[in-house]
């Protein structure tokens, strides 16, 4: 038995589609309890009763045709109108626009491909080293990770069972301290170049404004929808998708109807993707769930850990760990059925421990082996791939600070939450 | 041998190809219209559509495996993928073996998912339509992953070690 699971671990280490090691597992453990196979079809079906999963196709798709459109360039003109007269402010503008862009288009490498095209060049041409801009525009990919609403936490909200309205304001405080201690440590840097990237000019900031007039009421409408319960995350959703359809295709007319369907198609190889591990673990939860697994594991857990705050150490180093390995999405799916019930056990929040686990699977964006965002940054910009591994060193150890405040702080999490 | 039989699969793909889209743009297509009807008839109406919320679950079903089917057209499941560092030929040599497992994995699951079908006959969704219509999807879906790992399996193999490889990429 332990040689058929050493196997799949290999087989999933050299590269086997994700979800085909799931369902293997799955299967393997059906066929041990002497469980009619057939019950994958019931435990895949069971993607069809998932409340609010509609908000993931369509978010999506949305974060696409918004990365396609020119609105990247729109939303780094306005924060550059916004915040770019301070002194080192276009470091900050890439902070900003990133982040914001990211927690609308779900993390997926799209904001360093979108906006790093454009940040980057901009950076350079303003004076700031090399290395920093590389690793900013690196980091800044995934950096609107806590921010709502992003594609991780709406599938940490599904999986764990827990308001996606609560979870949203849960992830404010925990982005801004990102944003503020990157932010501190980029004008730290650049301390001997501070020449403000222009002047503040209100017409300037009028203008931006105009330009993005069509876009600016997005998260208002968004946010504000689900915050005041008004709209479901999935109604958000689905208004944002047709909203952004209609104004890039139709009003703007910057995305023709050939371009579309290729959008939709690209969109929803992602949406496949981590559907098809949904759909699987599903499977292979409800078998770990009914031969006890998470109870077995906390009771080995437990024999070595006793307070709730080794239990929180534990938990970061092992997400670490599988943040270095496992993309978010998988993460989530696989790993957040089994550790949910052994925290409650140690009395840690559901919500606090949603935003540690996506705070720390940000920082597997940017650690070797498998880390996106290094390998996009290192195509896009052609540049060697540990390079780009030094380069993003200090600001992945300034996330994992944070990430460690976040984790220990459960309060910085749950105020807004309620 | 081998070039007749791509010659017969080539255009297969191709067709297969302009389904998945049109598949995949109708299916988003209709979930954005229902969602919305749904959105507008509760606030301006306060009425809404009976099936419509179990309609739209039925549709990211259907949207997650035939977006599964596509992506399995390109490898872009998700995967631990190390093979940036190993040296190009090194890292050919499990895509080969990882290709063949996905293709049995999901061989595996298309055959019991069907069996279900059968087991479960009688079982109606939405206003009484038979629910193999719905859920007929999984065995075709898997069915056709695999025969896409497949595909991409004997492809490495062609590559590794025979001279019909460049025919077939």
């Amino acid at each position: 038995m332990i040689i058929v699971s050493v196997l799949l671990v290999v087989l999933a280490l050299i590269g086997a589609p994700l979800f085909s090691v799931i369902a293997a597992s799955a299967m393997l453990g059906y066929h041990r309890e002497g469980i009619d196979l057939a019950a994958m079809a019931i435990d895949i079906l069971g993607l069809a009763e998932i409340p609010f999963l509609s908000a993931i196709p369509l978010f999506t798709f949305a974060g696409y045709l918004l990365g396609e459109s020119g609105a990247p360039q729109r939303l780094v003109r306005l924060t550059n109108a916004t915040i770019g007269w301070i002194p080192g402010g276009l470091a900050l503008v890439a902070l900003a626009a990133c982040a914001l862009f990211t927690a609308f288009t779900g993390a997926s490498g799209i904001t360093i491909i979108a906006l790093g095209a454009i940040l980057y060049p901009a950076l350079q041409h303003d004076g700031y080293p090399d290395d920093f801009n590389l690793g900013l525009v690196t980091t800044s990919g995934s950096l609107g990770l806590l921010f709502a609403p992003s594609l991780p936490l709406i599938l940490y909200g599904v999986i764990a069972e827990v308001p996606i309205d609560s979870l949203f304001r849960a992830g404010v405080l925990p982005g801004v301290l990102m944003l503020l201690l990157l932010g501190g440590w980029s004008l730290w840097v650049n301390r001997s170049n501070r020449t403000p990237a222009h002047e503040f000019s209100f017409a300037n900031l009028g203008a931006a404004l105009k330009e993005s007039a069509w876009e600016l009421p997005l998260p208002v409408v968004v946010l504000g929808g689900i915050y005041s319960g008004f709209f479901a995350v999935s109604e958000a959703a689905a208004v944002t998708a047709v909203y952004v359809l209609v104004v890039e295709v139709f009003v703007r007319k910057e995305i023709s109807f050939s371009h579309l369907v290729r959008i939709m198609r690209e969109s929803m190889l992602l949406v496949g993707a981590i559907l098809i591990i949904l759909g699987v673990s599903l499977a292979s939860t409800d078998y770990m769930i009914s031969t006890q697994v998470p109870q077995r594991l906390f009771e080995t857990v437990a024999r070595l850990v006793s307070s709730p705050t080794t239990f929180l150490v534990l938990l970061l180093v092992f997400l670490l760990i599988l943040g270095a390995l496992l993309d978010i999405f998988s993460a989530i799916v696989l790993v957040v059925p089994l550790i949910l019930p052994i925290a409650a056990q140690y009395g840690i929040d559901q919500i606090h421990l949603g935003i540690v686990f996506l705070a720390a699977m940000q920082l597997g964006y940017l650690t070797p082996p498998v880390g996106l965002n290094l390998f996009i940054a290192s195509y896009r910009f052609d540049r060697p791939i540990l390079e780009v591994c030094r380069a993003t060193l200090p600001f992945l150890l300034i996330l994992l600070a944070s990430v460690i405040v976040i984790t220990f702080w459960p309060e910085l999490s749950l105020w807004l939450a309620g | 041998m081998a070039r007749l039989t791509w010659r017969v699969l080539k255009p297969l793909e191709r067709l297969g190809t302009a389904v998945e889209n049109a598949l995949l743009v109708l299916l988003l297509g209709a979930m954005m219209v229902l969602a919305t009807a749904q959105i507008v008839l509760r606030l301006f109406f306060d009425a809404g559509i009976i099936w419509a919320d179990e309609f739209l679950k039925i549709l990211v079903l259907w949207i997650a495996m035939v977006g599964s089917v596509a992506t399995s057209r390109n490898r872009r499941h998700l995967r631990i993928d190390l093979s940036h560092f190993l040296p190009e030929r090194l890292s050919r040599w499990p895509l080969f073996a990882v290709d063949a497992f996905a293709a049995v994995v999901c061989g595996f699951i298309a055959w019991h998912t069907a069996r279900y079908l059968v087991l479960a006959s009688g079982e109606t969704v939405l206003l009484g339509i038979p629910a193999w219509t719905v859920q007929g999807i999984l065995p075709v879906a898997f069915g056709l992953m695999a025969y896409r790992f497949a595909l991409c399996s004997l492809k490495e193999f062609a590559t590794l070690f025979g001279r019909d490889g460049d025919e077939a990429g």
